[in-house]
């Protein structure tokens, strides 16, 4: 009988293989992720300044977090509602220019690689292209809108147009997740098509139907991505608005950036760090959760 | 003869890689991390600095790396946080530094050719010494000072600001010289609060001792200097901070809208001055205006090169410090590339632009006190006000009426002073 575990010299052998070649990603999911994410862990029960060692202070740096910090309350109510601004738009804009750059059309591939552009640019280049596009007075589309007797918003440099500008930025950017979108519609058997058409299914029943069932699965990649990422949100901040006016735009990642590397706070801007990597990961549970009611996997 | 000739080969072939390493053994290469900018000099500069010290002492060589401001201060706190290796040389441009840098107390009571006395006072004192050590020797220095375009002024029939001139007068000029038509703005407006104008209305923004705020940011002479930037804003008389984010160029002021002629006055440094001077424009020079306090304040500074406390060659460092911010390595700096104005007096007679009233003048501001003899000592300052400083942004976008601003200075306080208390038992008082 041979016991449980013990592998012939084969299996061992292949074992060793396999080993080997998941090393890479191992030594560097250790190196790069795991033993900084501990490390931050350690360090936001303590009080460090870079300069010196670290000084334990068991949970003072949460507890000032939850009740004395009123920026705390300015970045998460800015970070959030970016996320809730900018999130929907991107998942259903890029839904729909999928369908349309999914359209056999003559030109398409050059359309689709104009639209994809965005997503591919430095944020720092694109952030000053947007500088220049949303100057109140000399922009390039308040200018336009004088053109048509609309005095626009001041944008960037508005308390109430800040947020949703930075969103906008971000919403311009969709092109990314229509490609996506794209290769997640191109991957449907037109024979459904071809069968619901001869049922009578008008397009709309189609899409309704098919389409969005079969995309379920990109959907869900794409919400959880795009949500993520749109927590991270940093360049816009630190290149354009540094937070303001007035904290409209003090994101998260800015806020722990200025915390560690400006203000020398190190033990504080892990907790923040903490604290943001607990908020995404309790929201891509709920969201991993809530998609066993929604997606469709066709095995 | 064969052989002996195959002997001579051999020991020649043997005796090279010995010298070779005896020489390498001699030779010591300091790194030297640096800024290209207004008061290190521009890359040239480094280079000339750097070639004239390595053909005076052949046995270091530097190694340099230039980096913009930003990333120098990322890639030192990266370097210090996670316990990396230091450049033995780099720029203190963060009081949060000092701790780490070399004790040159004993190098220079050493050192024949360079002492204390040597330098500008104001900036040994601000910029030099962390407690009773000496960490840092001043090399260039800068100054925030007003420049105005003279053919504004006279496009308007307005006089010319003098030396003693006041915020109101800062004002009223900025309105009588303002051409909207013609896009011209009469001046532009501070960049943050609590800077020389806020001194020169006695505000602090809290105690000296760091422990109180009530009565310093909410005082009479702070809310008086609030309330004169929105008379400032209100004036219409200045860029909005769109207009100066997007128009104003080198993250230091609108050097460019005031070289094309689009603002009448502007607080720039010495280096947009000299390239004022260069590009020919007819302009002239004022220190910051004066408030009600009795003492005028400039907003001065110097670059300060220290050595890393755990520089492995700490004396060959310290030949190269020596050298970059001594009497030769500045007069270099002085007279080549951005001509950088030295923190050493004796050099000045030799300075290119000398003879220029507006270098007079920005010398004059150099023996005022200075907005950092509050700042550099006060580490928590712009942490804590960070928190709060919603009064100003208030103020600039126009959100505020002029007799609400004590109410929102008092309303501030308390969320300060906690922010100071945080900050105080991390960095010190």
């Amino acid at each position: 009988m041979q016991f449980m575990g013990r592998k012939s010299k084969r299996e061992r052998t292949q074992a060793i293989e396999g080993y080997v070649a998941l090393s890479p990603w191992m030594f560097g999911f250790l190196f790069f992720y795991a033993i900084p994410i501990l490390a931050s862990l350690y360090l936001s029960f303590t009080q460090w300044t870079l300069v010196g060692s670290a000084k334990w202070i068991g949970f003072e740096n949460y507890i000032r977090m939850f009740t004395r910090d009123p920026v705390f309350i300015d970045a998460a109510t800015a970070t959030g509602f970016f996320v809730l601004y900018s999130l929907p738009f991107k998942l259903i804009l890029g839904l729909m220019l999928a369908l349309l750059l999914n359209m056999k059309l003559p030109g398409m591939n050059y359309f689709r690689t104009i639209f994809f552009l965005p997503a591919v640019i430095s944020g720092v280049a694109v952030s000053l292209m947007w500088i220049w596009f949303l100057q109140p007075d000399t922009g390039v589309v308040n200018t336009l809108l004088r053109y048509v007797g609309i005095s626009g918003p001041g944008w960037f440099w508005d308390i109430n147009w800040a947020l949703p500008s930075v969103a906008m930025m971000s919403i311009w950017k969709v092109g990314g997740a229509a490609i996506i979108y794209l290769a997640g519609l191109q991957n449907i058997p037109a024979h459904l098509y071809e069968a619901a058409a001869i049922d009578g299914a008008s397009k709309w029943q189609q899409f309704w139907r098919i389409t969005l069932p079969l995309l379920t699965p990109v959907l869900l990649f794409q919400l959880i991505i795009e949500m993520i990422d749109a927590f991270k949100i940093f360049t816009e901040a630190f290149v354009i608005t540094q937070g303001g006016p007035l904290n409209r735009t003090y994101f998260f990642l800015y806020y722990f950036y200025e915390e560690a590397f400006r203000n020398f706070n190190m033990g504080y801007a892990s907790a923040l760090a903490i604290f943001l990597l607990i908020v995404i990961m309790s929201a891509t549970a709920l969201v991993k959760w809530w998609s066993n009611r929604w997606v469709y996997y066709e095995n | 003869m064969f052989k002996k000739t195959i002997k001579a080969i051999f020991s020649a072939i043997l005796a090279t890689p010995i010298a070779l390493m005896a020489l390498a053994d001699d030779q010591v290469t300091i790194t030297v991390w640096s800024m290209d900018g207004h008061d290190l000099g521009n890359e040239d500069t480094h280079r000339q600095v750097i070639a004239a010290f390595e053909a005076a002492h052949p046995n270091i060589k530097i190694d340099l790396t230039l980096l913009p401001e930003s990333g120098l201060e990322d890639r030192m706190n990266t370097a210090i946080g996670a316990g990396g290796k230091l450049p033995d040389v780099f720029p203190l441009i963060s009081g949060e530094w000092a701790p780490i840098a070399l004790d040159l107390s004993s190098y220079i009571e050493a050192d024949p050719d360079l002492s204390q006395d040597m330098y500008a006072e104001p900036f040994w004192r601000t910029r030099a010494t962390f407690g009773e050590k000496v960490v840092a020797l001043p090399t260039g220095i800068g100054a925030n000072v007003v420049l105005y375009n003279k053919d504004v002024f006279d496009k308007a029939g307005v006089e010319y600001p003098t030396a003693d001139w006041t915020t109101e007068d800062f004002i009223k000029k900025a309105v009588a010289i303002t051409d909207k038509a013609n896009g011209v703005w009469g001046g532009d407006r501070p960049r943050d609060a609590y800077r020389a104008i806020w001194h020169n209305y006695d505000a602090q923004v809290y105690s000296d001792d760091s422990t109180t705020v009530e009565g310093y940011h909410n005082s009479p002479q702070s809310l008086a200097a609030y309330q004169w930037y929105w008379d400032l804003v209100h004036s219409d008389a200045t860029p909005t901070k769109a207009e100066i984010d997007v128009l104003g160029t080198e993250g230091t002021g609108p050097v460019d809208l005031f070289i094309a002629g689009r603002l009448g006055m502007a607080t720039l440094n010495q280096s947009h001055m000299l390239r004022a001077l260069k590009e020919g424009i007819n302009f002239g020079m004022v220190p910051e205006p004066a408030g009600p306090s009795k003492d005028r304040h400039a907003n001065a500074w110097s670059a300060t090169p220290a050595i890393a406390g755990n520089s492995e060659h700490p004396q060959e460092a310290y030949e190269f410090l020596s050298f970059w911010a001594g009497m030769e390595g500045q007069y270099i700096s002085m007279t080549t590339g951005l001509n950088m104005f030295p923190s050493i007096p004796a050099l000045w007679k030799d300075h290119p632009y000398i003879d220029h009233p507006a270098i007079q003048t920005f010398k004059t501001t150099l023996d005022w006190p200075l907005v950092r003899d509050f700042d550099g000592t006060h580490l928590c300052w712009r942490a804590a006000l960070r928190r709060v400083d919603e009064v100003y942004e208030l103020i600039g976008l126009k959100a505020i009426e002029r007799n609400e601003i004590k109410k929102a200075l008092d309303k501030e306080v308390v969320v300060l002073q906690t922010a100071l208390d945080d900050c105080v038992s991390r960095l010190g008082s």
